[in-house]
């Protein structure tokens, strides 16, 4: 370039080296910082090179996110959630394989456009992933797919700026995109978009890229007249510039040139003429300047010379790539780059290099496992290798230890690619090597050409032939039957096209087609001509099929008959009449009543052959028949089965009780012809416990003392514990370890024990009894905690320091319990009962000392600031601050200011700087002001919260808008969406629903779109009476009082208005009543109501008090008065809450009043809007026969219901939870029993599992492990029983303390964790419970298992593991725990 | 009456949990066949399980083992690798742990 002469050009360049120099900018830029940090050495500006580091990408993104938290906190907060997902995932794929898979990035793009617009930020991190970021697309694709995430971002409303022209501009350099500089800046201006530095800098290396030194200059002279500065950048370019040019002299001086200008090249230089020497197949220049290189103090990094090599090859050059290879020195980093350059290079054909390049790879092998080389042949397959070669790479590879089964895994390839052509060969060489070539690995071909592609799948079936392979009948009936019009044609089609299957495992897989064709005809010849036996079970489902398709019921009976009386078929017990029974039961049941109807009359033939041939069915197989053709209306038919009923044998499960005086009789003549009389005794006395007969059975054991075995003292020791009979109770026990000093309890005798000896001040012996339990070593179920806190609180509240004290030490060093806030709260209780602050404050800390733990803070510091203990405050946040954070303290003493009423206070405190938003800490106290009904104070949270940082606003309104609704309050409501507006939130679909159900609740027009329709409700309207000065003072007082809780300070207004005798609103009086009620002030209410009923006319308590007044009723046992206020209520067309209706009702269950359930259920009748499901009768009716002794009947009704197919309740939905629970819980042993043959009963005769499943779920839930096991193991089809199951999952893993039943149940049920649903509830539980342990070993299983695991539970993972201190083995996903839900709730409702 | 009730729902006491080992990381090139006889060498096996995604062909990369008995489980377990196809598999007991304390109930004994 003889114009381009040196002193023109260092002229040209001088005035920007001076500017570089004098720091033309005084900031550095952001990228150079963040770089500084994460690579050796700073680069201020990226290079045109090929590989782009993952540190760059993530500057970028970092760049772009601080800009964003300068914005208001509550804008954009949607779109921050969507980019820090994005860049997580990039960055991630990046960071472990130094690429972007395409797929990922077009994921990541889909959910970006279905944000709706997507922010500058997003656009800016696609359009950087299009470049050398991915290696396994070609450069023309790869700028294709930036073009095409350019365009329809535009669409969606994104505005670029100049970033974005900047970052397409990189784009293109890295995949050499041919463009026209100047079209590219006319479109910048027609944007109105102004170019900067970067820009021109990237302007001039695209000229440079194709030699075009002019266009170059004309660049640099513009920047100069701009004075804008010259970096080393720009010299890298003319380097390149020169050298692509053919000018490798000028290209050499620029290094000269820049020394003049004042600035020293740097790696970035000697890299481009690294390069450029490259490209021209130079080695000698090449090693020359890394010499020179290696003496300056500059340092080349790996990635840098990987792209020596790159160049080196794609110039043609392959020979020279060893050399440099050698000056490689495998820094930590380099894997990721070096797959991303072998990946490129396979891209380019260029697949020897990047052979050579893996091969020397350092990787360790020292297990022999290693797969590393499996992305190389992924490509290459992706790539359409040629076959031998690939064979060759994979002997390589496997020879270098590089892959442990490289044909298999490229097999793998070609199939999942659907590459048929290359897996036959690669099969064929499998075979060559004398590797197995299996059935299955055809499977994935025969699915390729499922869409009626029978030429291909006879060249499938062929190439089998050729290797040797057998289709086997899953082969046929799964993957190449489906292709066929029908199955018939199949044999015929596969021979036309000269493939002849083997005959007897294609006609086993015919057989189980045709019986699904309803080709009887078929079956019938073929169960005959069949030599080999076939069990029934695997035909039944077919055969039911096949029968329902086809009418002839001469082929039903002979096919029948068959099954009945030949050998091959059901002589195995059971035998022929239980299990052509049985068929027959299926057969109807699968029928739906129109079927059974339409088809009577030949039902009825069907029946009567079959009689004719002497087929016959046991009596119970025909009770459930029976039942069917009942439920279907064709008791017609019934009769006719009838016919078919074995009559002599009989249900051998009908055995006869014998009564408590059967016994006792026997056990007198036993006695008096002197025989062993123990069993019986003790039978008896196990009658007389069941029938609380105390007296009776005490008598008894005194009578028969010597008799006596473990067993009766066991049951009586119980008995007493349950009438509160101390005495008597350790008496027993004393005998009982006489007896057998060895002997040991069952878990919730000693349980009753501790509490009846607690109770009634036998502490040493209460203690003893704990001894005794860990010395046995008794196993403690999460009931048995649950009533060790019931037995500490209790005493608690009767104000029994010491025995608090002393039990808690006991039960917490014996280790019998873990020293939960649960457990330890009752140490708190009992001083904040008894008013002395000082020592609740003390008992708290002193917990923490122990334990760590801090029970009941908060009501604490309430106490503490409701009574203005300035020190002991002080002493407590200090306390807390030094523990646990100041965070925490902030908060604990935000929340006790706000409970108090304190709301200046509270302010200043969410006030402080550096506070942030604590969502769990937040919804908690949201959750406890909804569950007592306290409005203000909630408001009072939702406004001091406004300007928290990274507060959800959307989820504070939401608390707020469900307690309105709870108070039926639109107008409020109404406030609330107004608010939100002005505070530019965005509302949740839910929060919207729920202010829709609001406004419609009232009869309110909704302002906006949302679809359901809902039942209109009237709302009440409150007349309000003209009043005097001094009534509003005491009314307000009395209001003001009811809204901070304090329900003494509103008494005591309310007496003081009395004795003025002012009378209040309505509405006064029914806050005051329900905050009585709240406050189980039961007297006071009933005084107050009592008032207001004299003093206003027709004075009556709304739905909610009424409700609450149910429930303290029930709380009192006062039953009657309860269903009274109830029938009341729903008199005046209220509608009471479910709670409080359900609390009844199960108060009268236990009590054994089923007349008074029935009632109510008549009562509720028709009433939806309680939302009472109709098993809550049928449970607690059941319940309550069973407390009368009148288990049979219980039973009877339940299976009566079951098994006639009445349609009061769907047999899914037919659950008896409940009921076994309490059955379980309050060791109605009988009744239990009887339950549980029921619901065996249930599920083996009628093929009904849901009680079966739901008792054995209790007895999981009540920790009998072992009886569930058994119960399972008679019952199999439990385990199959799966939406049942994951419901129970998931309702238990909301629970706290559950973590061992779910274990349990996993442990029994091994399969279920594969669920999603399980394995999310059981994480769900072991993280409330911090199981750590636990969470890890199924973390580690799901992991192993390849499990795709959703952020949620990864979330929930890392956070137990955070606060365990423990290190998180991935990165947590950055977000909250509800942007996951919605995530993980959006993903479900959209079908993917 | 009392006794056979006891013996009946509330008392279940057999306490065999069942001998299934579960196993992950099955390469791709084995299916139920292989695995069933891999782990006979172990004992005699009830049931083999390991699912095929019809949809693609390939199964799922896990599947169950039931034995006929403990002892045979432990066998299996005792085993420190097991290697498919030149892949390690993943494999678990699934057995019920050792449950603390004696679970017969106290009213049924003294016999």
């Amino acid at each position: 370039m003889p114009q381009w002469g040196r002193p023109s050009m260092a002229a040209l360049l001088r005035p920007a080296g001076w500017l570089l120099r004098a720091g033309a900018a005084p900031r550095l830029p952001l990228s150079l910082r963040l770089l500084a940090g994460c690579s050796r050495r700073p680069r201020a500006v990226p290079r045109a090179g090929v590989l782009l580091s993952q540190t760059r990408l993530y500057a970028i993104a970092a760049e772009k996110k601080n800009v964003l938290q300068e914005e208001p906190p509550f804008a954009s907060r949607r779109n921050a959630s969507q980019f820090d997902w994005a860049l997580m995932r990039l960055d991630n794929s990046v960071r472990r394989t130094g690429r972007i898979p395409k797929t990922l990035l077009q994921k990541v793009f889909e959910s970006t456009c279905r944000t709706g617009s997507p922010g500058s930020n997003q656009a800016l991190l696609l359009l950087r992933s299009c470049g050398s970021l991915l290696p396994e697309l070609n450069l023309t694709e790869r700028t294709e797919f930036a073009h095409r995430i350019w365009e329809k971002l535009q669409k969606l409303g994104t505005v670029y700026d100049v970033s974005h022209y900047n970052a397409l501009l990189k784009v293109y350099l890295q995949n050499e995109h041919k463009f026209s500089p100047t079209d590219f800046l006319a479109k910048m201006e027609e944007a109105n978009v102004q170019p900067n530095r970067v820009t021109y800098q990237r302007l001039i290396s695209a000229y440079c890229n194709v030699g075009d030194i002019e266009g170059a200059s004309k660049i640099l002279g513009f920047m100069k007249t701009k004075d804008l500065p010259v970096t080393e950048a720009v010299f890298s370019a003319l380097v390149t510039g020169h050298a692509r040019a053919g000018d490798m002299e000028n290209a050499e001086n620029i290094l000269t040139v820049m020394k003049e200008a004042g600035i020293e090249p740097g790696p970035d230089t000697y890299l481009a003429l690294l390069n450029a020497y490259a490209e021209k197949g130079d080695i000698d220049h090449v090693k020359q300047t890394l010499e020179k290189v290696e003496k300056s103090d500059l340092y080349l990094m790996d990635r840098d010379l990987l792209q020596v090599i790159f160049s080196f090859s794609k110039a043609g050059y392959p020979q020279y790539v060893s050399e440099i290879l050698e000056k490689i020195t495998y820094e930590r980093r380099y894997i990721p780059d070096a797959m991303n350059l072998i990946l490129l290079l396979v891209t380019e054909k260029l697949e020897d290099t990047a052979l050579q390049i893996l091969l020397a790879c350092p990787i360790s092998k020292e297990d022999n496992l290693t797969n590393f080389g499996s992305f190389f042949l992924k490509h290459c397959v992706t790539m359409d290798m040629p076959v031998e070669k690939l064979i060759d790479y994979c002997k390589k590879l496997k020879e270098a230890q590089m892959h442990t089964s490289p044909l298999q895994f490229t097999l793998h390839c070609a199939l999942s690619a659907k590459k048929a052509d290359l897996a036959m060969a690669l099969m064929k060489a499998l075979k060559e090597e004398g590797f197995p070539v299996r059935t299955h690995y055809f499977w994935p071909l025969l699915v390729g050409h499922q869409k009626k592609n029978i030429q291909g799948i006879v060249k499938v079936l062929k190439g089998m032939q050729e290797l040797g392979v057998d289709p086997d009948q899953e082969t046929y009936i799964n993957y190449v039957f489906p292709s066929f019009d029908s199955v018939k044609s199949v044999r015929a089609v596969l021979q036309e096209n000269g493939y002849l299957p083997e005959s007897n495992t294609f006609s086993e897989a015919e057989l189980r087609s045709e019986a699904v064709n309803g080709n009887l005809d078929y079956i019938l010849s073929f169960l005959e001509s069949n030599k080999s036996p076939f069990p029934l079970s695997s035909l039944r489902g077919s055969l039911i099929l096949g029968f329902k398709r086809s009418m002839d019921i001469n082929l039903w009976s002979k096919i029948t008959e068959l099954l009945y009386k030949d050998g091959r078929y059901c002589q195995e017990p059971p035998g022929p009449t239980e299990a052509v029974g049985y068929f027959l039961y299926n057969l109807i049941d699968s029928m739906s009543d129109s079927e059974v109807q339409a088809k009577e009359e030949r039902l009825r033939q069907y029946f009567h052959q079959l009689k004719e041939m002497n087929v016959k069915i046991p009596e119970n197989i025909y009770k459930g028949v029976r039942n069917l053709l009942d439920s279907y209306h064709v008791p017609e038919l019934i009769k006719d089965v009838n016919l078919l009923v074995e009559r002599e044998k009989i249900d051998p499960r009908k055995t006869v009780q014998s009564t408590s005086a059967d016994l006792e009789s026997t056990l007198e003549r036993l006695k008096a012809q002197n025989q062993p009389a123990g069993d019986i005794l003790k039978q008896l006395i196990l009658v007389l416990c069941s029938e609380e007969n105390m007296q009776k059975a005490l008598e008894l054991k005194e009578k028969y003392e010597s008799d006596m075995v473990i067993g009766g003292y066991a049951a009586l020791i119980n008995l007493c514990c349950r009438h509160d009979n101390a005495e008597e109770s350790l008496n027993l026990k004393q005998e009982f370890d006489r007896l057998d000093s060895s002997a040991v309890l069952d878990t919730s005798k000693y349980v009753g024990l501790v509490k009846v000896l607690a109770k009634h001040g036998k502490l040493q012996d209460a203690i003893n009894v704990l001894k005794e339990m860990k010395e046995k070593d008794v196993l403690i179920k999460d009931a048995t905690v649950l009533s060790f806190f019931h037995i500490l609180n209790g005493a608690a509240l009767r104000g029994e320091i010491e025995t608090v004290k002393q039990l808690h030490e006991a039960i917490v060093t014996l280790g019998l319990a873990k020293p939960s806030t649960n457990i330890s709260a009752p140490l708190v209780t009992v001083y904040l009962e008894k008013g002395d602050l000082t020592a609740a404050l003390e008992a708290a800390i002193d917990c923490y000392v122990k334990y760590k733990i801090l029970p009941r803070i908060h009501d604490v510091l309430c106490k503490l600031i409701e009574k203005g203990e300035t020190d002991l405050i002080q002493k407590a946040m200090d306390f807390v601050s030094q523990e646990q954070g100041e965070m925490t303290m902030l908060y604990d003493l935000f929340f006790a200011f706000l409970q108090t009423g304190n709301y200046k206070e509270a302010k200043k405190i969410i006030e402080t700087p550096g506070i942030r938003a604590r969502p769990t800490r937040l919804q908690w106290f949201c959750e406890r002001c909804i569950a007592s009904n306290q409005v203000e104070t909630l408001e009072k949270l939702v406004e001091l919260t406004q300007k928290l940082f990274e507060c959800d606003r959307d989820q504070m309104y939401y608390s707020l808008l469900k307690l309105y609704k709870i108070n039926g309050d639109w107008q409020k409501a109404d406030a609330v969406w107004n608010k939100m507006q002005e505070e530019n939130v965005i509302p949740r679909e839910k929060t919207l629903q729920l202010l829709a159900q609001i406004l419609r609740n009232s009869n309110q027009e909704v302002p906006f779109d949302v679809p359901e329709l809902w039942y209109e409700e009237a709302a009440d309207s409150l007349s309000s009476m003209p009043v005097s000065p001094t009534e509003t003072n005491t009314e307000k007082d009395v209001l003001k009082a009811c809204q901070i809780k304090k329900s003494k300070d509103a008494y005591n207004s309310f007496l003081k208005a009395q004795r003025l005798n002012i009378v209040f609103n309505n509405e006064t009086y029914i806050s005051l009543i329900k905050l009585l009620l709240s406050k189980d002030s039961f007297t006071e209410a009933m005084q107050v109501k009592d008032f207001a009923e004299t003093h206003i006319k027709g004075f009556t308590l709304n739905d909610a008090a009424n409700s609450l007044l149910i429930t303290a009723q029930v709380r009192r046992d006062y039953l009657k008065d309860a269903v009274a206020v109830l029938k009341t209520a729903l008199n005046q067309e209220q509608v009471p809450s479910r709670l409080a209706v359900t609390r009844l009702i199960q108060a009268l269950a236990l009590k054994g009043d089923v007349q008074s359930i029935e009632a109510i259920q008549k009562m509720v009748h028709g009433l939806d809007s309680i939302g009472l499901s109709n098993m809550v009768f049928i449970n607690n009716i059941a319940l309550a026969q069973i407390k009368n002794n009148k288990v049979d009947v219980a039973v009877e009704n339940i299976e009566n219901m079951l098994t006639s197919g009445t349609p009061t309740v769907e047999p899914q939905f037919f659950g008896l939870s409940y009921l076994f629970r309490k059955v379980i819980e309050e060791q109605l042993d009988p009744a239990a029993e009887k339950l549980s043959i029921m619901a065996e009963r249930l599920a083996n005769q009628f093929a009904v599992y849901k009680p079966v499943t739901d008792f054995f779920l209790q007895l999981v839930n009540t920790g009998k492990t072992e009886d569930a096991r058994a119960l399972l193991q008679r019952c199999s089809a439990i385990a199959e029983q799966t939406p049942v199951l994951l419901v129970f999952c998931i309702r238990t893993s909301q629970k706290p303390g559950k973590a061992p039943v779910l274990k349990s149940l996993l442990e029994l049920i091994p399969e279920l964790i594969d669920k999603e649903e399980a394995y999310t509830s059981v994480m769900k539980s072991y993280a409330l419970d911090k199981d750590v342990a636990s969470a890890k070993a199924l973390y580690e299983h799901l992991t192993a298992q390849n499990v795709p695991l959703n952020d949620m539970f990864l979330k929930r993972y890392a956070v137990l593991l955070k606060d365990a201190g423990e290190p998180v083995p991935f990165t947590e996903p950055p977000e909250t725990f509800k942007f996951y839900a919605n995530q993980l709730k959006e993903s479900r409702e959209k079908p993917s | 009456m009392a006794a056979s009730a006891m013996k009946g729902a509330m008392g279940l006491r057999t306490s065999i949990s069942q001998p299934i080992a579960f196993v992950g990381k099955i390469p791709w090139t084995t299916a139920s066949s292989v695995l069933r006889e891999h782990f006979a060498q172990f004992g005699h096996i009830r049931k083999c399980t390991a699912p095929f995604d019809k949809e693609t062909g390939f199964h799922r990369g896990m599947g169950w083992i039931q034995f006929s008995s403990q002892a045979e489980l432990q066998n299996t377990l005792q085993q420190e690798n097991h290697i498919i196809d030149g892949v390690k598999l993943q494999v678990q007991a699934q057995r019920a742990k050792v449950v603390k304390g004696d679970q017969t109930s106290d009213e049924e004994r003294g016999f």
